[in-house]
């Protein structure tokens, strides 16, 4: 008998600290996602990265490089169309949900993004 | 594929008894398959890997030829590779430019520049097909979209000017139009498939890839391996190695870890590897160029290396810790990528050197405003102020900077030799601009051995692999132990159409 009541604390507990710890990789403006479920991104199960798509059901990139444009100048440091890339570039090769991601461009450029959310 | 049956080692493994067999399996196992007994997942006419300049054109022109099936496999989710982020020069012998400006020049003579530059170990049958047919590719990008500066440019080790470069100084001037191009044509791209493996017919043929798909870079279980038959042929267009640290160590041990790299991070050599694993012949592995010219400050090509390449003539490179010169500013790639790797602090710990320019002469160039805006490049008003920020001991520096200017003013470097031509009358004065400078790995000459068809050449019968064709960085001993500037995307360009022409009369 206590056995068993330990064992379901153990596991009540573990759960909680579960949920903790993915609280820590969640992003608040997706929380209205993550209310509809894991599938609203992870359209190809959830054992592996939700498609290179998968953003684009709620985010158009048209858009996106509108609201992210610059100066004739720096025009093409637009991270949503860019030189190198142009408007092909995967959402997450800059953006990750569960763990934090630079933009690409830093690999080589010194560019200041300061939107952008590590 | 070679006469010698890989397939044939299992069957002597066996023999040596089951605690060797497990052994010695595990590496056995990773070997090139055969295609009886494959089931194919599918099928597809013209097979490319790779979707850089040599990827890109040999997809555009095979649809030409008449190819009505063709797809481009790009491990990475993003096309273009090293094409994208190079600095967007073309040579061309006989161009329209050249023409108007009324410039002599000819495929004889631009071989010639090559073969010097090449130490004469260069390939010069390749070399010549490139110059005949670079005009040929030149106006592929212009059909394209393709805009080039208004200007002829004359590149280190040209005898006459003949670069084109794009309006946005980078190579995706042309993988960008190249792309949609494909696009357009109704190529076939598929993005995240990797390249495992090369699947060979009875007679040695390739007869198609492993290739998995769903691949997410450096992480190798991830995605699916499926199986792909290439009806006509496939054309490995996979880039250089120069991210591969190991496989560059191996050949020039002072290639470490320490130093940089400018490539796209895919330009890791598995490509190559596999050619190599069916027979392909290795050439020039060893002859890897490094930039000079460019910076630990920002990662790969970034723009200090235009801005650098630009001022070296007239300006003056200085150790740190001595607050000397320590190198000819103009002296070869390998010459001053060496000088610079030497230059270390008391505790032996790399000490990157700077490059001291007169922002009277350094502001000519656009890249000069943009070092300083990005915090990779400095101006100074004072030599004191620079030392300071450096680091520099300030009286050996002044002293520096008076004797390298007396050589400016006598036209002869008694120090290095340094020919000063190029810096007369441009003394090193205040205001200054400077940038720190560390070697970077840039260009490959080292891959497989291949035909002016670019055709693979097969190791033990001297004849090409049937079904394989091979085109760009992947290749080797085209540029022999220097490749001149801006002589890389003609070769990646005409190669891959001539791997197309190949594939498509084979």
């Amino acid at each position: 008998m206590n056995n068993k009541m330990n064992t379901a604390l153990a596991l009540v507990l573990g759960c909680c600290l579960a949920l903790s710890a993915q609280a820590r990789d969640k992003r608040d403006y997706h929380e209205m996602v993550y209310d509809s479920g894991c599938k609203s991104c992870h359209d190809q199960g959830t054992k592996t990265y939700p498609s290179d798509g998968s953003c684009l059901q709620c985010h158009d990139i048209d858009e996106l490089a509108k609201q992210t444009a610059r100066s004739e100048e720096d025009k093409w440091q637009n991270p949503h169309n860019n030189l190198h890339y142009g408007k092909d570039l995967p959402c997450v090769e800059c953006h990750g949900e569960h763990a934090p991601k630079k933009p690409i461009c830093s690999n080589c450029h010194t560019f200041k993004f300061d939107k952008h959310k590590e | 594929m070679s006469n010698v049956d890989l397939l044939g080692r299992r069957n002597f493994i066996k023999g040596m008894g089951a605690a060797a067999g497990v052994a010695i399996a595990t590496p056995a196992m990773a070997i090139s398959e055969k295609a009886d007994g494959v089931k194919w997942d599918k099928e597809v006419e013209v097979l490319i890997i790779g979707s850089g300049f040599a990827g890109l054109a040999a997809a555009i022109e095979a649809t030409r030829k008449g190819a009505k099936d063709v797809h481009i496999f790009e491990k990475m989710s993003y096309f273009g590779g090293n094409s994208a982020i190079n600095g967007g020069l073309f040579a061309a012998p006989g161009t329209p430019m050249q023409k108007k400006e009324g410039v002599q020049d000819s495929v004889d003579r631009m071989v010639a520049d090559q073969m010097k530059s090449g130490r004469g170990v260069a390939d010069e049958g390749l070399l010549r097909h490139v110059a005949e047919h670079a005009v040929e590719a030149l106006q592929m990008t212009m059909d394209a979209g393709s805009e080039f500066h208004p200007y002829l440019q004359q590149l280190g080790g040209h005898s006459v000017a003949r670069t084109y470069q794009t309006t946005v100084s980078c190579g995706a001037g042309i993988t960008q139009p190249l792309y949609k191009e494909c696009k357009r044509i109704g190529v076939k791209t598929h993005n995240r498939s990797k390249f495992e493996g090369f699947i060979i017919g009875e007679d040695g043929k390739v007869e198609g890839v492993k290739m998995r798909e769903g691949y997410y870079f450096k992480e190798e279980d991830s995605g699916k391996v499926v199986y792909i038959r290439a009806k006509r042929g496939v054309i490995a267009a996979t880039g250089g190695f120069a991210q591969n640290i190991n496989l560059r160590m191996a050949q020039d041990p002072t290639l470490t870890s320490e130093v940089g790299c400018t490539n796209a991070p895919g330009a890791t050599g598995e490509g190559m590897y596999e050619m190599f694993r069916i027979g392909a012949i290795p050439v020039h592995m060893a002859h890897i160029q490094s930039g000079p010219w460019a910076s630990p400050d920002e990662g790969g090509f970034g723009y200090v290396s235009n801005y650098s390449i630009y001022n070296f003539p007239h300006s003056m490179a200085i150790n740190r810790l001595t607050g000397k010169r320590f190198m000819n500013e103009i002296a070869d790639r390998k010459t001053r990528a060496d000088a610079e790797l030497s230059c270390r602090d008391e505790k032996g710990e790399a000490l990157p050197p700077i490059l001291i320019t007169s922002y009277k002469h350094s502001k000519k160039h656009p890249n000069t405003k943009k070092v300083i805006k990005y915090n990779v490049g400095w101006k100074f008003d004072t030599v004191e102020e620079l030392a300071k920020h450096f680091e520099v001991p300030v009286k050996p520096l002044k002293a520096q900077i008076e004797e390298y200017n007396s050589y400016v003013k006598s036209g002869d470097d008694k120090q290095f030799g340094k020919n000063m031509t190029k810096a007369k009358d441009k003394f090193i004065e205040a205001p200054f601009t400077v940038v720190r400078l560390w070697p970077k790995v840039h260009y490959c000459q080292g891959g497989v051995q291949i035909t002016t068809k670019a055709e693979v050449k097969d190791s033990f019968t001297g004849q090409p692999i049937k079904g394989l064709y091979a085109a760009g960085e992947v290749c080797g001993g085209v540029h022999g132990v220097s490749r001149l500037g801006s002589c890389s995307i003609p070769e990646c360009m005409v190669m891959g159409m001539t791997a197309a022409r190949s594939v498509m009369e084979a």
